[in-house]
């Protein structure tokens, strides 16, 4: 109504000028009050600079919600300073996990080929073959009696493999009743032979089962479809992992490089969409998740312990002819695992990729299908993967992991032949590593 | 044409069909006559009364007036609603087939006339402990014995701050295990339990000889008996069992023991003592600790009970019996191994323990077998130690309670007992400290 009348009052006006049109009156008019308007910004920078106090008017930005790069960014932007000032860390997660799209689902135990070289181009992780020195724990572990340890270690071995009677499992369920079992007694027992080693172990806290869960973004891509196409969107991925058993304790693990080291090696670049991998995209709760939620006060990761399901085992891929691939899956679980378990830790301490971490975090897992054993570290140096952030950043995420090997050859009756001694030792080793 | 026509349609329906519309006559005909002797109860009528006719159910027409069904639609090779269904004769196979007839009765071996009770893990005793009482032939104690208690007291055998640990660890069951809002009791009740045995192993820096300790789940226990000349079985998987090196010292002594033989056992009476339990023909009589001989751990000590699962959720008193019932069965089928199979007082009474949960209360026991001579009921008794509906904290609260804008009852946890973990890691520390 306002509108309208203001029309009509200008009306007579500009037809006094020119005897125009409707229409053409009301643009010559929005060209007026344009002028009047530069007008008044021409004029504000002037009274700034003679007069000291701050303007009385609002800086002049652009447009939020306008079709336009800039809008996008100011967006963006919004969105990064709304994380940053969150009062709380539970806020903070929310916040950054908030806007649901369609993500890349990551599975650690895959059986794609060559799934690890495209998991470290993912998270930006350096596989480095072997472990990272360690000098602390290598005085604790001569101290360890390793026949004792042997002994426990070949007492749960034979208590589930051959003393307790145990019915023949369900169609592909065998796992349910020699490893499982053996890994989950096996952690206990251990962390209790080992508690008086490793005082971190006595304030540590064990979960069988945990959810652990990562969500992050890496790359770009355009929008090939649907009503957002063709603009330009970040790559974004989800790990739901679950660990057969993992230990987590109050303060963080010591690191292993510091954080500036660049390892000299390569990651693998992919050229292509992870759809070929292939990946698949779904759309639910972005979740971030150590296994316990912040409150708790052991938030720092110690070791996990994945069990290889029997669709992964050794046997079946050589049979299938895929020898090349036994080892890579042990890496791709290794890769993926801890890079989520770590990741989900520096984002509980408040890092995220725009505010990249200023210590490196630590994680270690064991990866086994109950008979080969396969150790991993990781270091988390950098959580700034998105295109944006990944600008001038030189930093890696390290990954160190050995090739798998047997614990035993096999067990006849209550004998375990050919036990390995190294496979125990560098379990031992995982275990009293401890923070300085 | 409306106003004209609907009266008439109107007459029509108000025709008289002989049914009373009326609702104040519908129902049963008021009797005219005097009233039946036998008032008629929330039971039914009297014993040998008539229904009378509105429960009185109809036979079908076809049963009322045979005649019927000789019309039937079998030459007409199709269904027709208004004729009778053709009866057929029963086909028979003339031979028996096992896939579908199932074994013939007493065909398998292990068929036997003598029916056999079965306690397994689902059974819910509807006498509880009472019940279990008198099937294992025990004599119940309530509280702790003192070893427990002396075990309990001493602030040697406690963790570094440990009531702090603790809360830490019913947080993390309640409140922090996963990352929903809510968490299920089948959730959290395992995970408590696996959380306070995690504090208890970790003693293991104090008392190393606790590390000689082996845990098995799923192992199958087996043990028959029999009482009052029923035969029983405790059989199948039961909880986690915590498995010594060493067995564990009788709690009671000889005199104890022996006092035993003037008490008498409650009886059911007229409930039948085998009620809830499993009755079957095939059985096999087994007795069995689930584990080979020449096994490193030999000696149960403890058996630990998680009950959070919605379909197997029990009350506490049937979970008592339950943890009775299997304490009972795995020191049987271990007196067995070592004495044999012949009815006797034992030299040195075995002991178990038992714990249960349901994630917030914590049942205590501890058994002692005392003897295999179970079929008379007098004699040498067993005994069982019980501490029932330990509370180990009061409430969760997963949100606050807000009442007019003032939070009345914060979140968290409210009325933690320190006493009961004590308890949970004495029945622990047994027989090592």
């Amino acid at each position: 109504m306002l509108r309208d009348q203001s029309r009509y009052s200008a009306l007579p006006e500009t037809s006094f000028f020119l005897p125009v049109g409707n229409m053409a009156a009301h643009r010559i008019r929005r060209l007026l009050c344009n002028c009047r308007q530069l007008h008044s910004e021409a004029l504000a920078p002037a009274t700034t600079t003679t007069t000291a106090p701050p303007s009385l008017y609002p800086p002049v930005v652009f447009s939020i919600t306008a079709k336009s790069q800039a809008a996008q960014r100011r967006r963006r932007e919004r969105l990064y300073q709304e994380v940053h000032d969150a009062p709380s860390l539970e806020e903070k997660l929310r916040i950054f996990g908030r806007n649901q799209r369609l993500k890349y689902v990551v599975y650690p135990q895959t059986w794609a080929l060559n799934a690890d070289r495209w998991y470290q181009d993912f998270t930006k992780t350096v596989f480095v073959p072997g472990l990272p020195a360690q000098e602390e724990t290598g005085g604790e572990a001569s101290r360890v009696d390793l026949s004792e340890l042997r002994s426990v270690v070949c007492d749960v071995l034979l208590q589930e493999l051959f003393y307790q009677r145990k019915r023949t499992p369900y169609l592909f369920r065998a796992i349910d009743q020699g490893p499982a079992p053996f890994l989950t007694h096996l952690v206990p027992a251990l962390t209790a032979y080992l508690a008086s080693h490793n005082p971190v172990l006595v304030s540590s806290s064990i979960d069988f089962k945990p959810d652990v869960n990562f969500y992050w973004l890496r790359g770009e891509t355009v929008v090939p479809r649907g009503h957002r196409k063709g603009r330009i969107d970040p790559l974004r991925f989800q790990i739901d992992d679950k660990p057969h058993c993992q230990l987590r304790i109050p303060k963080q693990l010591s690191e292993f490089v510091p954080l500036d080291y660049v390892a000299p090696e390569e990651i693998p670049v992919f050229k292509v969409l992870p759809d070929k991998l292939p990946l698949f995209k779904r759309q639910y709760d972005n979740k971030i998740f150590i296994g316990s939620k912040v409150a708790d006060p052991c938030l720092y990761g110690h070791t996990q312990f994945h069990l290889l399901p029997s669709r992964l085992k050794r046997e079946r891929l050589i049979r299938l002819g895929l020898t090349d691939q036994t080892e890579v899956v042990y890496r791709a679980n290794g890769i993926a695992s801890l890079f989520a378990w770590t990741g989900a830790q520096a984002m509980y301490q408040g890092f995220w990729s725009e505010a990249d971490v200023t210590r490196p975090f630590v994680s270690q897992a064991v990866i086994t299908d109950g008979r080969y054993f396969a150790f991993f570290c990781y270091q988390l140096n950098t959580l700034a993967l998105t295109v944006d952030a990944d600008k001038n950043n030189p930093r890696k995420n390290i990954c160190w992991g050995t090739e798998s090997k047997p614990l035993y050859q096999a067990i006849e009756d209550n004998d375990v032949k050919g036990f390995d001694d190294e496979v125990l030792l560098q379990l031992v080793n995982f275990f009293l590593h401890r923070p300085k | 044409m409306l106003c004209l026509r609907s009266p008439a349609g109107r007459a029509v329906n108000w025709a008289s069909c002989g049914q009373r519309r009326t609702k104040m006559y519908y129902g049963p005909r008021r009797p005219r006559g005097p009233l039946p002797r036998t008032p008629w109860t929330v039971r039914g009528p009297p014993p040998g009364a008539k229904l009378p006719w509105y429960l009185q159910k109809v036979p079908p027409v076809r049963e009322q007036v045979p005649e019927l069904d000789t019309v039937t639609y079998e030459g007409k090779m199709y269904r027709v609603p208004w004729l009778a269904k053709p009866r057929r004769q029963q086909w028979e196979r003339g031979w028996h087939d096992p896939r579908f007839d199932g074994p013939r009765p007493g065909a398998l071996p292990s068929h036997k006339e003598r029916p056999c009770y079965i306690c397994q893990q689902l059974t819910r005793l509807l006498e509880g402990v009472k019940q279990a009482l008198w099937l294992t032939k025990t004599k119940r104690i309530d509280g702790l014995p003192q070893q427990i208690l002396s075990l309990m007291t001493d602030t040697a055998n406690q963790l570094e701050n440990q009531d702090e640990r603790v809360q830490n660890a019913i947080s993390h069951a309640r409140f922090w295990v996963s990352s929903e809002e809510e968490i299920m009791e089948e959730t959290y009740c395992p995970v408590l339990l696996e959380d306070l045995l995690h504090l208890c192993t970790t003693m293991a820096a104090k008392h190393p000889l606790l590390a000689k300790r082996m845990v098995a789940r799923d192992f199958r226990v087996a043990a028959t008996w029999e009482r009052e000349s029923i035969l029983l079985q405790v059989r199948g998987i039961n909880g986690k069992l915590l498995n010594a090196v060493n067995p564990l010292e009788p709690v009671a002594s000889k005199d104890e023991i022996l006092t035993t033989e003037n008490d008498v056992l409650e009886t059911l009476y007229p409930i039948a003592p085998t009620i809830d339990l499993q009755e079957v023909n095939i059985y096999e009589t087994r007795n069995d600790t689930g584990f080979q001989l020449g096994y490193p751990y030999p000696h149960p000590h403890t058996i630990y009970f998680a009950h959070g699962d919605k379909y197997h959720r029990m009350q506490p008193e049937q979970l008592r019996a339950k943890m009775l019932m299997f304490a009972f069965g795995n020191a049987l089928a271990k007196a067995r191994v070592l004495y044999g199979d012949k009815p006797r007082v034992l030299e040195k009474p075995i002991v178990v323990q038992s714990v249960g949960t349901d994630g917030q209360r914590f049942q205590f026991m501890v058994f002692q077998l005392n003897t295999t001579d179970l079929d008379p009921s007098h004699g040498v008794k067993n005994l069982v130690w019980i501490d029932a509906d330990q509370l180990l904290y009061e409430k969760a609260r997963h949100r606050p309670q807000i009442r007019k804008k003032v939070v009345t009852i914060p979140a968290g946890i409210h009325g933690y007992q320190p006493d009961t973990f004590k308890k949970f890691l004495a029945f622990y520390l047994h027989g090592v400290v």
